[in-house]
C-alpha cells in the first residue's frame, strides 16, 4: 500500500527527481552534482505547459524557485522515509501469530528528538524564505513603472509619462498583453476597478491579488526577450477562467520603436476603402465604449469633433479596452482568443530571442489574421464570453452591463469592422 | 446536569429548566394537550429525542447525504475538466458547483459527521448516560437539518451561491452576484453554525464535567480529547465567522457598506474575517479525523498509544498556533513584507505538532501485532495521505514559494490530501470500527477492503495529478483550459486532467460500495450475525456496554483506574518481563458491571421545542430575503419555542406518560433495571 502512495502520490518531488536525475546524470555525465543535478533535472524535463511554475525567465521568479526547489526536495526525502518507515512497520510488524506486545507507552527522549529534528529543518527552512520575502519586497531598483488595472475580465496596462523605461514622453494605454523591457526591474502598480483579480505570470514573478481601492506594487523582471503567459487566479465570477494574459519583454531597442509607434498618431483609412466604411461602423457601434485614440468625425462644414468613448456609461468597470493600437497586440477579449492564426502564433512563441522583437513588432498582419475568432467576438460577444452584458442582467447595476454586448451587426458591417481594426496597427 | 438520578423515596422531580417549583407547573397543567412526546418507539421516538445516540444516528445519515450530494457536484466538477473546454456546465453553474461543493463537503459533510461521531461517543467514552443539556443538543441538530436543507433550496430558487466558498467580497456583493445565492448562503451558514456552537458548548461542558468517577483528564480516552479541542475551536472561530456573516448580510440586503470601496471601505476586512474563522476550521475538520485513528491504530496494533501525552499536547498546541496562522491563505493579497514573514513561520510552527502525530501513530505501529481490519486499512491510509498533504503544506508555507501555488490545482491538491486523506479517511475507519457499537452488526470486511482499496486509488488518482496540473500553472475556480495552455511533454494538463476525472469516479464507486456495504450487512434476508460485544479487542469505556448500547448507556457507571480502562480490565501487564495475559473477557465484565446496576435512572424527556424553534430559523430566513413579514411569522415562532423550551421541565411527569398498560408496570422508566 504504502508503495502505491509513493508511486501516485509523491510523484512530482523526489522518487521522480532521483529517477529523472539519475537518467539525466547519464547523458549529461554530471557527476557530484546529486542535489543540484535533481533539481536541474526537474527544471529542464518540464518545459512544456506555458504557465510552468518551474521554468523561472526573470529575476524574481529566480529567487522564488532557487528557495522553492530545496523545499520541495527536503519535503519529498522526509516524506520518502517516512512512507517508507510506515511501510517498514505494517510488513514486518503484521499480525503473524506473535504473542501480545510489551505496551510501550513512549519514549520521551525520542520523541523529544523527533520532535526536535524537525524543527531544526524547519529553522532551515525558515531563515532563506524570510529573506527572500523582504528580497522580493524591495521596489527601489526599479527603473520602469506600468500601471495595471484589473476588470471583470481583461486587464489594462498604462505607461504614465516617465523618465523611466527609456523615457515615454505621453501616456500609452493598452490591454491584454503586457510589453516591458527586457532585463529591466519594472515596477507594476496593480490594481482594480470592480473586484478582485489577482495578477499573475509564473515565469516572472509570483502571483499578487488587485484590490479595489489598493495599489500594490509587484517588481517584474525578465531575462530576455520573449512571450510568458499567465493569468489571472483569484476567483472574479463569471469569466474568470477567461481573464488571461501574456507579458512581452522586448530589448531595450525594440521597446523604443514600440513605444514611439504606441504613440504614432491617428492615421485614418483611405477615403472610399472598405476601411473608410469600416471607421463609420465604428463609431456607429463601438466607439461608446473603446477608444481609438486620434478618432474624429468631421462635420459637412468642417468642424472636427474627437470621438470620445465613454464606458463609464455602459459598463460597470468604466472601462473598455483601447482599440488605437489593437493589431499590435496578438490577442483579444481578455487575452483568451488569439488575433494570430495559430502558425503565426507558433512563429512568433517559438522564436528565439534574438528574433522574438522584429517578429512581435510585426504585429497582425492581413495574412495572419485570426479571421474566425475575431468574427464570431464581433457578432455576438456573450455567446462567445459568459459575460452579464445582457440587458437583462443589469437590473442591479442601474443598467450597466459587465463585458461586450451582442451589437447585431450584418456581415457586412463586421467585414467593414474588421477592416478598420486591421489598420489599427 | 441533565441526568436526573431520582431519589428513592418519591419526592417530587427537581426541575432544573427554570420552570420554578414543578409540583406548581407541571407539563401537564401547563400545555394541556401539548403533552410530552415521551412514545420510545415510531418516528416521533426519532424526531423528538434528545438521546445523543438517537441525535449522533441523525447526524450521521443527514451528513452522509450530504456527502453524496457534495460529491456528485464534485463529479460533474471532473466531468467538466475531462477534456479541454468543458461544456457539460455553464459558466455560472459551474461556479455555483464548486462554491456549493466545498460548501457542502465542509460544513455539511465533515463537520457534522464529526459531530455525529462526537454526539454519539463521547458520553460512552467518557461513562456519562448523556451530554450536558440533551434537549440544546436536540436543537443542533435541528438547526444544522435545516440551515442545510435552507441552502440547498436555492438551486431551486434562482441559482446557487457562485462566490467560491470563501465568498470573497467585492464579488460576492449583490452587484456582482445579483441571484439571491450568497443570501442564501450566509443565512443558511449562520442557521448550521447555530450548530456548531451549541454543540461546542455542550459537548465542552459535557467532557469537562460528566466524567466517570476516576476519569482524570489524562486518563480520558485520545478521541475524546482532540474532540475537546476542536469544540475549543467552535467555540472561538464560529463567532468570527458568524460576525462575518452578518455584515455580509446586512450588506447584502439591508444595504449596508462594509466592503463596499466606494463608501471607503477594505474588502481585504472580509478576508481577514473569513481566514480567523477559516484557518482553525481547517483543524476542526481535521482533528475529528485524527481523533479517530488515534483510536484506531492502538487497537488493532494491540498496543497503548504511543506517547499519549505527547499527542494530547500536540493535539492541543494545534489548537493554539492553528489561531496564528490565517494569513497564509492570503499571501498574495498584499499584507506587506513583515505581516508574510511572520505568517510564514507561524505556519512552518504549526507543521512541528503535527509532524508530532504522524510519528506517534508510526511509532504506536512500531512492535505492534497489527490486523489489517478495515477500519486499520483507512487509518494506515490516513497516516500516509496525510504526511503527503502535511509535506506539501510546508511547501507553501514558503511565502514566495506560495505565491506561485496558491489558487492553481497544487494548492486544490493539498487540502484535499489534508481533507480527504486526513479527514474523511478518518471517518471511513471511525464508520468500520464503531458501526458494531452502534448497530450492533459487523460491516461485511470483504466489502470493506473493496471499498478502501477502491477509495484510495480513487483518491491518489484524482488528487495526485492535481500537484502536477498546479506546478504546471492551472489556476483553480475555471471553468475549463485550453490547449493552449497545456503544454506537450509529460506533464501536460489534457493527460492528468483526464487521469483526475477517472480517478473521481473510481473514488465514487469505492464510496458507494460503502453505502452497498451497509444495505448488505442490514438487509432484512441478511445473515450478517449480531456482533460480538467486544469485535476488536478495544480498549476504551463505550465496549464496556451492550451494542446497540441501552438508552442509558451503562446500567453502571464504571469506575476508571486506567488510561484504556477496558483494556486492563482485561489484561494483566508483568511490568518486568512486559508480557500480556488475558485475564477477563468482556461478557464477564459487562456482566459485573450490570450486575450492580443502578436502580433507578431517569434520563431526560423527548421534546418539542428543539426541533420547532430550529425550524423556525429558516423561515426567518427567508423572510430576510423574500419578505420582512415572514421575519416576524419566524421571530413569534421562535419566542414561543423559547418560551415552552424555558418552561417545560427537563424529565416528563407522570402524566405525560399514557395510564400504565394491562399487567402493571408503566412505560415511564425510560430505563428499567432488573
Amino acid at each position: 500500500m504504502a508503495h502505491r502512495n509513493i508511486n501516485m502520490a509523491t510523484v512530482r518531488t523526489v522518487p521522480h527527481m532521483t529517477r529523472m536525475s539519475r537518467r539525466m546524470t547519464r547523458r549529461r555525465t554530471l557527476t557530484g552534482l546529486g542535489v543540484a543535478g535533481a533539481a536541474l533535472a526537474l527544471a529542464g524535463c518540464a518545459q512544456d505547459a506555458p504557465q510552468d511554475t518551474w521554468q523561472p525567465k526573470g529575476d524574481n521568479a529566480q529567487m522564488i524557485h532557487d528557495l522553492q526547489w530545496p523545499v520541495f526536495l527536503i519535503a519529498g526525502i522526509v516524506g520518502v522515509i517516512v512512507i517508507a518507515v510506515i511501510a517498514y512497520v505494517i510488513v514486518r510488524y503484521r499480525d503473524t501469530g506473535q504473542p501480545m506486545p510489551e505496551q510501550t507507552h513512549g519514549k520521551p527522549a525520542l520523541e523529544i528528538t523527533l520532535t526536535i529534528l524537525p524543527a531544526l529543518i524547519l529553522v532551515g527552512v525558515g531563515i532563506p524564505t524570510v529573506t527572500t520575502i523582504f528580497e522580493l519586497a524591495e521596489t527601489d531598483d526599479t527603473e520602469c513603472i506600468i500601471n495595471v488595472t484589473g476588470q471583470q475580465w481583461w486587464w489594462e496596462y498604462d505607461y504614465p509619462a516617465q523618465d523611466g523605461c527609456g523615457g515615454i514622453s505621453a501616456p500609452i494605454v493598452t490591454s491584454g498583453q503586457l510589453v516591458m523591457p527586457a532585463d529591466t526591474n519594472v515596477l507594476l502598480r496593480l490594481t482594480s476597478r470592480d473586484v478582485i483579480h489577482s495578477f499573475w505570470i509564473p515565469a516572472l514573478n509570483g502571483k499578487k491579488d488587485t484590490v479595489p481601492g489598493r495599489v500594490h506594487l509587484l517588481r517584474m523582471h525578465a531575462n530576455e526577450p520573449g512571450i510568458y503567459a499567465g493569468q489571472c487566479t483569484e476567483f472574479c465570477g463569471l469569466s474568470h477562467a477567461n481573464m488571461k494574459m501574456e507579458a512581452v519583454a522586448l530589448s531595450a531597442e525594440d521597446f523604443e520603436t514600440w513605444k514611439a509607434n504606441q504613440l504614432e498618431a491617428y492615421t485614418p483609412p483611405e477615403a472610399g476603402s472598405l476601411a473608410a466604411l469600416g471607421e463609420q461602423a465604428y463609431i456607429a457601434n463601438c466607439a461608446y465604449c473603446h477608444q481609438v485614440n486620434g478618432l474624429s468625425t468631421t462635420a459637412p462644414d468642417g468642424t472636427v469633433t474627437p470621438v470620445l468613448a465613454n464606458p463609464d456609461q455602459f459598463v460597470v468597470s468604466g472601462a473598455a479596452p483601447n482599440l488605437t493600437h489593437l493589431m499590435t497586440r496578438n490577442t483579444f477579449a481578455g487575452a483568451t482568443w488569439d488575433l494570430l492564426t495559430p502558425e503565426c502564433r507558433e512563429r512568433v512563441w517559438n522564436a528565439p530571442p534574438e528574433e522574438f522583437g522584429a517578429l512581435y513588432l510585426q504585429g497582425v498582419t492581413p495574412e495572419c489574421l485570426n479571421q474566425v475568432d475575431l468574427r464570431e467576438w464581433i457578432r455576438n460577444a456573450p455567446a462567445k464570453k459568459p459575460m452579464y452584458a445582457l440587458p437583462s442582467q443589469a437590473a442591479n447595476s442601474g443598467g450597466l452591463v459587465r463585458g461586450m454586448p451582442a451589437l447585431g451587426l450584418n456581415e457586412t458591417q463586421i467585414d467593414q469592422i474588421i477592416a478598420y481594426l486591421l489598420e489599427r496597427n | 446536569m441533565a441526568i436526573i438520578e431520582r431519589p428513592t423515596d418519591p419526592a417530587p422531580v427537581p426541575a432544573v429548566a427554570g420552570s420554578g417549583a414543578p409540583a406548581v407547573v407541571t407539563p401537564s397543567q401547563a400545555y394541556g394537550v401539548l403533552r410530552r412526546p415521551v412514545s420510545s418507539t415510531g418516528w416521533r421516538s426519532w424526531v423528538f429525542t434528545v438521546d445523543h445516540k438517537k441525535l449522533g444516528i441523525m447526524y450521521g445519515v443527514v451528513a452522509m447525504f450530504f456527502f453524496i450530494m457534495g460529491g456528485i457536484e464534485a463529479l460533474l466538477i471532473r466531468l467538466q475538466l475531462a477534456g479541454p473546454e468543458g461544456t457539460v456546465l455553464s459558466a455560472g453553474l459551474y461556479n455555483e458547483m464548486f462554491t456549493m461543493h466545498a460548501t457542502t463537503m465542509v460544513f455539511l459533510f465533515v463537520m457534522p459527521m464529526a459531530a455525529a461521531f462526537a454526539n454519539y461517543l463521547i458520553p460512552l467514552q467518557i461513562g456519562a448516560r448523556d451530554v450536558a443539556f440533551p434537549r440544546i443538543n436536540a436543537f443542533g441538530f435541528w438547526c444544522f437539518l435545516a440551515g442545510g436543507l435552507f441552502l440547498n433550496t436555492s438551486w431551486f430558487l434562482g441559482g446557487a451561491a457562485d462566490g467560491g466558498w470563501f465568498m470573497y467580497q467585492p464579488n460576492a456583493s449583490p452587484l456582482y452576484s445579483p441571484t439571491n445565492g450568497v443570501d442564501f448562503w450566509a443565512l443558511g451558514l449562520q442557521i448550521t453554525g447555530i450548530a456548531s456552537l451549541t454543540g461546542a458548548i455542550n459537548l465542552i461542558v459535557t467532557i469537562l464535567n460528566m466524567r466517570a468517577p476516576g476519569m482524570t483528564l489524562m486518563k480520558m480516552p485520545i478521541f475524546t480529547w482532540m474532540i475537546l479541542v476542536v469544540q475549543f475551536l467552535l467555540l472561538f472561530a464560529m463567532p468570527v465567522i458568524t460576525v462575518a456573516l452578518f455584515l455580509l448580510m446586512f450588506q447584502r440586503s439591508f444595504g449596508a457598506t462594509f466592503f463596499d470601496v466606494a463608501a471607503g471601505a477594505d474588502p481585504l476586512l472580509w478576508q481577514h474575517l473569513f481566514w480567523i474563522f477559516g484557518h482553525p476550521e481547517v483543524y476542526i475538520i481535521v482533528l475529528p479525523g485524527f481523533a479517530i485513528v488515534s483510536e484506531v491504530l492502538p487497537v488493532f496494533s494491540r498496543k497503548p498509544l504511543f506517547g499519549y501525552r505527547f499527542v494530547v499536547f500536540s493535539g492541543a498546541a494545534i489548537g493554539f498556533v492553528g489561531w496564528g496562522v490565517w494569513a497564509h491563505h492570503m499571501f498574495a493579497s498584499g499584507l506587506g513584507p513583515v505581516s508574510v514573514a511572520v505568517f510564514s513561520v507561524a505556519t512552518m510552527l504549526i507543521a512541528i505538532p503535527t509532524g508530532v502525530k504522524i510519528v506517534n501513530w508510526t511509532l504506536t505501529m512500531w512492535g505492534g501485532k497489527i490486523q489489517f481490519t478495515t477500519a486499520m486499512l483507512f487509518a494506515v491510509g490516513l497516516v500516509v495521505s496525510f504526511t503527503i498533504g502535511g509535506l506539501s503544506g510546508v511547501t507553501h508555507a514558503v511565502a514566495p514559494s506560495d505565491t506561485q501555488q496558491t489558487d492553481t490545482y497544487y494548492i486544490v491538491a493539498h487540502f484535499h490530501y489534508t481533507i480527504f486523506g486526513g479527514a474523511v479517511l478518518g471517518l471511513f475507519a471511525g464508520f468500520y470500527y464503531w458501526w458494531p457499537k452502534a448497530f450492533g452488526k459487523l460491516l461485511n470486511e470483504k466489502l470493506g477492503k473493496w471499498n478502501f482499496w477502491l477509495m484510495m486509488i480513487g483518491m491518489n488518482m484524482t488528487f495526485g495529478p492535481m500537484h502536477i496540473i498546479g506546478l504546471q500553472g492551472q489556476p483553480r475556480r475555471m471553468m475549463n483550459w485550453t490547449e493552449a495552455r497545456a503544454g506537450e511533454g509529460f506533464f501536460n494538463l489534457g493527460f492528468w486532467n483526464r487521469v483526475a476525472s477517472v480517478g473521481s469516479f473510481i473514488l465514487a464507486i469505492g464510496v458507494f460500495l460503502f453505502l452497498v456495504n451497509i444495505w448488505y450487512t442490514h438487509r432484512a434476508k441478511s445473515n450478517t450475525p449480531k456482533a460480538p460485544l467486544d469485535p476488536w479487542d478495544a480498549r476504551t469505556l463505550e465496549w464496556i456496554t451492550q451494542s446497540p448500547p441501552k438508552e442509558h448507556n451503562f446500567d453502571k457507571v464504571p469506575t476508571v483506574h486506567a488510561l484504556d480502562e477496558f483494556f486492563h480490565r482485561k489484561y494483566e501487564v508483568d511490568h518486568e518481563t512486559g508480557e500480556v495475559r488475558k485475564v477477563a473477557t468482556a461478557e464477564e465484565i459487562l456482566a459485573a458491571e450490570e450486575a450492580q446496576g443502578d436502580k433507578h435512572i431517569h434520563l431526560p424527556s423527548p421534546s418539542y421545542w428543539p426541533i420547532i424553534l430550529a425550524f423556525a430559523l429558516p423561515v426567518m430566513a427567508y423572510g430576510v430575503i423574500y419578505n420582512r413579514l415572514l421575519i416576524v411569522v419566524g421571530g413569534l415562532i421562535v419566542l414561543l419555542a423559547m418560551f415552552g423550551w424555558a418552561l417545560e421541565p427537563s424529565v416528563a411527569d407522570d402524566s405525560d406518560y399514557d395510564p400504565p398498560a394491562e399487567g402493571g408496570g408503566t412505560n415511564k422508566e425510560l430505563a428499567t433495571i432488573g
